[in-house]
């Protein structure tokens, strides 16, 4: 039989990062086949290329036999390949019928007639949703069979699901697992992606297995249990000297003073009752998969997500109950949040290197808006951090824009660190970041903890986990599940908690 | 030593020799031939009294652009100020016709403005309106509360005695109009507020990247409602050199094109509408650019309906230059998703 889908050798970089590599993949007509992985394993960009959103950098991309250049989501669907995607591309503010119908309309539309036409249709499908109801009205799950539905209504016969059922309750889920087995009788193939191992194993008749850009597995999900997808899904060889540190001679800090204490945490759907607690002078690791609520439970503690969203539970910095709105008086009581998205709320694009840090020095003074700006102690307190940070750029006044991924870190992370943090939240602080950097803001992230600093180092790949936390708590479904010594996790385990 | 924007916009400009052409080197050329030109060619342009009309209109328009340049630079736009300038300044007159001290009065109008500025600082910062909404509203509101509340007729005479308050429009000092150093000062305060205060590193921080500022630590919402009322101040300062000059106030201006001219001086100036971007000498080349324009069409007798068009098709112009200078970022940066 020809695979309905296949990749040979195909790869995908984006300016140099690999995404995937090398990788060979069939769909098989008719099957269902799930997508397994780390965060950044290169799930999403397999899929996104077969539905036509990226193009391969190499490789052949073939449907049905035949060699083809998918240019378009609009292209891949008119091979009938359509994909769901993770936050969903609805039209709030229409109705369930037209959102089906979008894109497709006669010329004169008439409301009436799609309605029928839609409730038809879902009824065909045995979706029971109102195709008069407005989209923003549905909860998740019927969403969900909305886009479903508009897939199939598109004569998709390849239906790509990314996390489909991240934001389901297990009853939805049930509900869903239903309506993809429903698909699959009526003949159409399924690729979804996934963290959860259980819904692979009990959905998929196919599992494909990514690690780190490769791909590791592709068999019947028959022949797997979860151990043994865990196994592959982790099973790396450390690579090489950036992540030397988890071997068994590595000393691992003790418990200092406890800085921060939460309780209960919970803020909208993503963070639920969650609790723990980080301590000075050693770093905590913070491992989750994507919806896990990791980032958020420690931007609502840095006071980067606003207070409006807060709900409950309670937040003590050293023995005092603490609830921030806005991230000012955090950072003057010594919490500061080094954020993931560097290019999106990082740094100032219009600004020098030095003006960058020195702007954090200023912030941190009560009166800072006051303070008379010297164009001196500017450098002076920016020489400083270059040379502690080791940021190279050719000209001290070079707009920060201009640097490479990991000088410009290193900009961010001497942004927050002027402000003389008592607690600091690393979140992701080595993406994008080129191999030489890492080494070098991992080391620095060491001194900080030796230093007698709290440290938090979110970060979604584990060998980055192992290598420098002293303490690693896991995230998982918006709370923290687990908490290990560094000296006995490891990423089998880690995982394990991981997922759900 | 460089000033920060200066290295920013030589970085920007691209090199002729040693010279970075800017386009504030540019409008500053432009603005010296277009004197040279209308010096030879306009009969009366160099005539003293056409060039205290110059230049008082100049100090009134420029003190107007300071205050916008301050908002555009912390990225917004305040389309209030030509209503605040003639109502607050109105609303001073009235007083000091109802019987109260010229002085008192005169504060009352300048803590009127700046109470329209907290007010306009409010919508945007705390209620999170766009900021050409709120400043549009702002502006219908302000000029209805001058025509309804404040006063029944359009134009409204300065109080006899007050020669003092006169000498600011129509006197001179060491052979320099008064209004032109009020004009000086104000922008050289402006200057400093930008450069030498920290207040003045967040205005340019918040335009630079508003969600980098508030992550940095920077109190965001104080520092708007702040910028939105010095740009109310220098409206007020505008009003009273405009009242001064000519010993009245007439509201009837709101409803002139004044507010582009303001908006022209500033996107020609050099500042960015993406924010961040560009100074207090960004101003004053523009100023002295669409001053002279402006004049020169004054002179030549082109209809006030032309006049619009070109200014528009200037200020289209302009946006248009800018956004090829200043395309955002974030939109054409980004990295695909791995």
């Amino acid at each position: 039989m020809t695979p309905l889908v296949e990749l040979r050798n195909a790869t995908k970089d984006f300016r140099g990062i690999k995404a995937f590599s090398d990788v060979n993949f069939s769909l098989m007509p008719g099957e269902i086949h799930a997508v397994l992985g780390e965060n950044g394993a290169g799930k999403s960009t397999l899929t996104k290329v077969m539905a036509g959103v990226h193009t391969l950098s190499e490789g052949e991309l073939l449907i049905d036999g035949k060699p083809e250049r998918l240019e378009t989501p609009s292209a891949a669907l008119a091979k009938g390949i359509a994909m769901v995607y993770q936050e969903n591309s609805l039209v709030p503010s229409m109705t369930v019928a037209q959102n089906i119908y979008l894109g497709h309309e006669k010329t004169f539309n008439r409301l009436r007639g799609i309605y029928i036409a839609a409730q038809q249709f879902l009824q065909s499908l045995s979706f029971h949703v109102d195709p008069t109801a407005l989209v923003s009205s549905l909860g998740a799950a019927q969403k969900q069979m909305v886009e479903i539905a508009r897939a199939v209504h598109q004569q998709a016969r390849v239906i790509i699901f990314d996390e489909p059922t991240a934001s389901l309750t297990p009853e939805e889920k049930r509900y869903f697992f239903q309506l993809i087995r429903n698909l699959k009788k009526n003949g159409v193939t399924i690729i979804f992606i996934s963290h959860a191992l259980e819904e692979a194993l009990e959905l998929a008749d196919t599992i494909t297995v990514l690690r780190d850009g490769e791909l590791v597995a592709s068999q019947p999900a028959s022949s797997l249990d979860r151990n043994g997808i865990i196994r592959l899904m982790v099973g790396r060889e450390l690579s090489g000297e950036i992540y030397a540190d988890t071997t068994e001679t590595r000393k691992i800090r003790p418990l200092g003073r406890k800085i921060l204490s939460v309780e209960n945490l919970s803020m909208g759907g993503l963070v639920r009752n969650s609790s723990f607690s980080v301590y000075e002078g050693q770093v905590t690791g913070m491992f989750g998969l994507v919806g896990s609520g990791r980032t958020e439970m420690m931007k609502v503690v840095a006071g980067v997500i606003k207070r409006d969203f807060f709900h409950g539970g309670q937040v003590r910095l050293f023995g005092r109950p603490i609830r921030y709105r806005v991230p000012a008086p955090a950072i003057r009581d010594g919490i500061v949040y080094v954020t993931e998205e560097r290019k999106q709320e990082g740094f100032f694009e219009t600004m020098s290197i030095a003006e960058n840090i020195h702007i954090g020095q200023v912030v941190k003074n009560r009166g800072g808006g006051f303070q008379v700006m010297s164009m001196n102690s500017a450098r002076e307190a920016a020489d400083t951090w270059r040379n502690r940070l080791n940021i190279r750029a050719i000209n001290p006044d070079a707009k920060v824009i201009e640097l490479s991924g990991g000088n410009q870190q290193k900009v961010v992370i001497a942004k927050a660190l002027i402000q003389k943090p008592r607690l600091v939240i690393f979140d992701e602080p080595t993406r994008g970041v080129d191999v030489g950097a890492i080494a070098e803001i991992h080391a620095f992230i060491k001194q900080l903890a030796d230093d007698g600093i709290g440290v938090v180092v979110i970060s979604s790949y584990l060998p980055e986990v192992l290598a420098i936390s002293d303490r690693i708590l896991i995230a998982r479904q918006g709370k923290i599940v687990e908490e290990m010594e560094a000296g006995t996790a490891t990423e089998e385990s880690i995982m394990y908690a991981a997922v759900h | 030593m460089t000033t920060p924007n200066q290295s920013a916009s030589n970085r920007r400009g691209f090199g002729l020799g040693n010279i970075a052409v800017t386009q504030e080197l540019v409008v500053a050329v432009a603005a010296a031939i277009m004197f040279l030109v209308f010096s030879a060619t306009l009969d009366n342009f160099l005539s003293s009294a056409n060039l205290i009309t110059l230049v008082r209109n100049v100090s009134v328009l420029g003190m107007m652009s300071l205050g916008m340049a301050l908002v555009v630079i912390g990225r917004g736009v305040d389309l209030s100020l030509v209503a605040i300038m003639a109502v607050s300044m109105t609303l001073a007159i009235v007083l000091a016709n109802g019987g109260w001290s010229f002085g008192l009065a005169l504060a009352a109008g300048l803590a009127f403005s700046i109470a329209i500025g907290a007010v306009t600082g409010f919508l945007v910062a705390y209620v999170e309106i766009p900021s050409i909404f709120a400043t549009l509203a702002i502006a219908a509101i302000v000029y209805g509360l001058g025509r309804g509340g404040i006063a029944d007729l359009d134009v409204n005479n300065l109080p006899p005695g007050v020669d003092w308050f006169i000498f600011l429009g129509r006197g001179s000092l060491l052979g320099i109009p008064v209004s032109i150093w009020l004009f000086a000062a104000t922008a050289l305060l402006l200057h400093l507020f930008l450069r030498k205060t920290g207040f003045g590193r967040f205005v340019y921080a918040i335009g630079d990247n508003i969600e980098t500022a508030r992550i940095t630590g920077i109190s965001v919402r104080p520092v708007l409602m702040l910028k939105y009322m010095l740009a109310a101040f220098t409206a007020f300062m505008a009003g009273a050199v405009t009242a001064a000059s000519v010993a009245s106030m007439n509201m009837r201006i709101v409803n002139s094109t004044m507010i582009y001219d303001v908006l022209l001086v500033v996107v020609l100036g050099g500042i960015g509408l993406t924010g961040g971007r560009g100074g207090i000498r960004n101003v004053l080349v523009g100023t002295v650019l669409i001053g002279l324009l402006l004049n020169a069409m004054t002179i030549l007798d082109i209809s006030y309906t032309v006049q619009n068009l070109i200014k528009s098709a200037v200020l289209l112009a302009a946006l248009v230059v800018e956004a090829l200078l200043n395309p955002r970022d974030e939109q054409t940066s980004q990295q695909g998703d791995i």
